[in-house]
Order: C-alpha cells, then sequence, then structure tokens
C-alpha cells in the first residue's frame, strides 16, 4: 500500500505518536503546533495551540485521554485530547526534550535540557486521568544528572525504574521512588548522544539509537546490551515492532553535516532489521531529509516516521511483510 | 569444493539464527514468568489497560 503523507506541518518533525488504539497519531514540530491525525486515512483531526517555541516531545496516556507536550519555550503541557484544552502548564528554567507517560497513565516525566547555570533533570508529576480535576504543580521526583544530561528517559515496567539514555552515550537506570541512581552503563560510542529510547511492548527491554550510528537493545533489568544493529548514518531513532521480531531505524546526515559528495546523499531511509538476528531486511525511502522519528503502530500493522522535511509518512504494511520468514523461524513456529 | 565450504557456511549461518532464536525465547520466557509475579498486568497486556466494562456502565442520556 502506498504511504500516506501528513502534510500539515510547516517545519521539521521532532517526534510522532500512536495513541494505545493506533487510530490517532500525534506529531509535534518545529512550527509550534501539535497535530492529531486518523492513522487509517491521514486525515487531520484536530491541533493544540499555545506552545510559544519549537516543539521537542509528545506523548499521549494510555486511555487516550490525556496529552502531554514539551519544547524549547520552557514549558510541559498537558492537553485535553478530545478537546484540545490545555489543562495545565509547568515551566521550567530550560526546554523540555522528552515528555513520557508510565504504562499505567499516572505519571508523567520530563527530561529538562541542561544550559550554562542549569544542569540537565528528570522531573516527575503524578498525574490525574480525570481531564477535570486539577493537576499538581509539585514535582513527586526530581533527578539531576551531574554526570552527563539525560537526552531521553522513560519509565520501565510498572514504573519500577526510570531508564534514562545520556549525552555522553551512556544508559542509566534509577529507582523511580527515589530517584538514586542505581547503574550507568555505556552503552553507545563516548560522547556520542543517545537520540532515542523506545520500549518493547511490555517494556522489560528497550531500543535505544545513537549518532554512533548503531542501536542497541537492552535488558530494563540488567541494562546489558542483549542486541546491536549497525547501521552506516547517524540514528535519530528506533522503534521496536510487536508481531513480527524487527526493528526500525531512522536517521540520516543533515545536508550541512555531509561533506563528501559522492556519498549517496542524505541515506534517507527507513531500515529494517531482524531484532533477534540483527540482520539487515529491507530499506522504505521517501523523506527528503534525515528521519528524526520513527513510530510503530501498537498492533504491529503499519509505522510512521517524522521527517526534517516537514512530513509524516504513514504506512501499512503488506501481507509479504508479515509473511517473511527465516527458515529457523519457521521451524520454530512449526514446533 | 567450493560447494562443499558455500555449504558449510550456510550452515554455520543457520545454526548461529537458530542458537539466537532459542536464546531470545528462553530470555522472553524468563521476563514474561517475572512480570507474572510481579503481577504487571498492563504490561502482560502488551501495555494496554483493560477497560472494566462491568460494574459502571456509562449512560449517554
Amino acid at each position: 500500500m502506498r504511504p500516506i503523507l501528513l502534510s500539515g506541518h510547516e517545519r521539521a518533525l521532532t517526534q510522532v505518536k500512536y495513541n494505545s488504539d493506533g487510530d490517532i497519531i500525534f506529531s509535534v514540530s518545529k512550527d509550534h503546533v501539535v497535530c492529531a491525525w486518523f492513522s487509517h486515512n491521514g486525515e487531520r483531526l484536530g491541533t493544540y495551540h499555545g506552545h510559544q517555541g519549537a516543539l521537542w516531545t509528545v506523548d499521549v496516556d494510555p486511555t487516550s485521554t490525556l496529552l502531554a507536550t514539551g519544547g524549547a519555550d520552557n514549558t510541559m503541557r498537558l492537553w485535553e485530547v478530545k478537546t484540545g484544552k490545555l489543562l495545565k502548564t509547568w515551566d521550567f528554567e530550560t526546554s523540555i526534550k522528552r515528555v513520557e507517560f508510565s504504562s499505567d497513565g499516572r505519571q508523567l516525566l520530563g527530561v529538562t535540557e541542561k544550559r550554562s547555570g542549569h544542569l540537565g533533570t528528570i522531573v516527575v508529576y503524578e498525574i490525574n486521568p480525570d481531564p477535570e480535576a486539577e493537576q499538581t504543580s509539585e514535582q513527586s521526583l526530581r533527578i539531576v544528572c551531574d554526570e552527563s544530561k539525560a537526552t531521553v528517559a522513560g519509565f520501565s515496567y510498572m514504573a519500577i525504574y526510570i531508564i534514562a539514555g545520556h549525552g555522553d552515550g551512556s544508559v542509566s537506570q534509577y529507582d523511580a521512588k527515589t530517584g538514586e541512581l542505581l547503574y550507568n552503563t555505556p552503552v553507545h560510542e563516548p560522547d556520542m548522544q543517545i537520540t532515542d529510547l523506545q520500549w518493547a511492548p511490555d517494556r522489560t527491554y528497550f531500543i535505544t539509537s545513537s549518532k554512533d550510528k548503531s542501536a542497541k537493545i537492552c535488558a530494563t533489568d540488567s541494562l546489558e546490551v542483549l542486541k546491536t544493529y549497525q547501521t552506516d548514518t547517524p540514528l535519530n531513532s528506533a522503534a521496536i515492532t510487536p508481531v513480527k521480531d524487527y526493528v526500525i531505524l531512522g536517521g540520516g546526515q543533515a545536508a550541512m553535516d555531509v561533506t563528501t559528495t559522492s556519498a549517496r546523499q542524505g541515506k534517507f531511509e527507513a531500515r529494517f532489521y531482524h531484532k533477534i538476528f540483527m540482520e539487515e531486511i529491507g530499506r522504505v525511502r521517501g523523506h527528503f531529509g534525515p528521519l528524526n522519528y520513527v513510530a510503530v503502530h501498537p498492533k504491529g500493522t503499519g509505522y510512521c516516521s517524522g521527517g526534517e522535511d516537514g512530513y509524516v509518512r504513514v504506512h501499512h504494511f503488506d501481507k509479504p511483510y508479515f509473511d517473511f520468514m527465516y527458515e529457523v523461524e519457521r521451524e520454530q513456529a512449526n514446533l | 569444493q567450493d560447494l562443499a565450504k558455500k555449504n558449510t557456511a550456510n550452515r554455520q549461518v543457520v545454526e548461529q539464527r537458530r542458537r539466537l532464536l532459542e536464546e531470545w525465547i528462553a530470555w522472553r520466557k524468563n521476563m514474561i514468568e517475572m512480570l507474572e509475579d510481579e503481577g504487571a498486568e498492563i504490561e502482560l497486556n502488551g501495555g494496554v489497560i483493560k477497560m472494566e466494562h462491568d460494574g459502571e456502565v456509562e449512560e449517554v442520556e
């Protein structure tokens, strides 16, 4: 099936997210606007206005009631999905690079940027799932990243840990109740920023992408690197597909960073790797600039990518995608 | 002889994949058991919250 092109943003996309049913896609861009789209036909459902700067991040709660956003205007905001009503604004000293709900939607974390005089932090708020309720201004937790700033973070299964990826390529595991740093380990090349961290559906493992051109799957409990996917381009995003054991990686060198003219221009492709065998199995072209984010439909029926070119491309997987099996997978299925 | 070499190489690749698949399946089984022990309902349901349809029913007038 041909991809659906969502053209409503005027500037680069920074993050795209499906809701838990997979019928809605939320997108944020440097153009300050949050958009909601029907994933099956690409029709725009609505926009959320209020942010005064580039948006870096978006997440939707598991019941598709509340939407969280964060951006360069140093605010993290909470919206009612259905009405577009702004429910809460939390103000900070620096931009918000990442927001993410816990799996029960009762907690929301934000990652704040590091700037002169301000260390990067991870903040947590208790969330009342009722859109009519007053939301708290009190942080239930504040983690200060004094070693290397966090670039991405999220809650583990049952919100036992907060896992963060850092600017120095390391991954940290914090106690999500006390904020205590339990463990920090280099996962990617030193000083190669971790650009994305996405969970497996049950949050017992996650995938990170990095400017070091690789993506890795780590175990949530041990932070052990279980899988490595090596590419030839800096990566901005990595996602795990349910149903099929694949991962989708997105990235690409921005035009201004490409120094060699002989190099195949850009390499703006979504790359599919087999999750378990770590072998590349295919690429999908389309964007005219780096892929800044890839998100997978929660039922594994498709994916979408947000590009530096200002477009969201929504793909529905065809039958051959589901039929494809390695010989050893077929053996296993027939056991 | 080349053909024999190729076959050996192929067999090694397949063996390696079989091993990786078995390892992965075993690890996943451990993780699922761990989640069951912890009573992680949402996680065991693939991250989706089960809606309670019995009990309260919302009435639209």
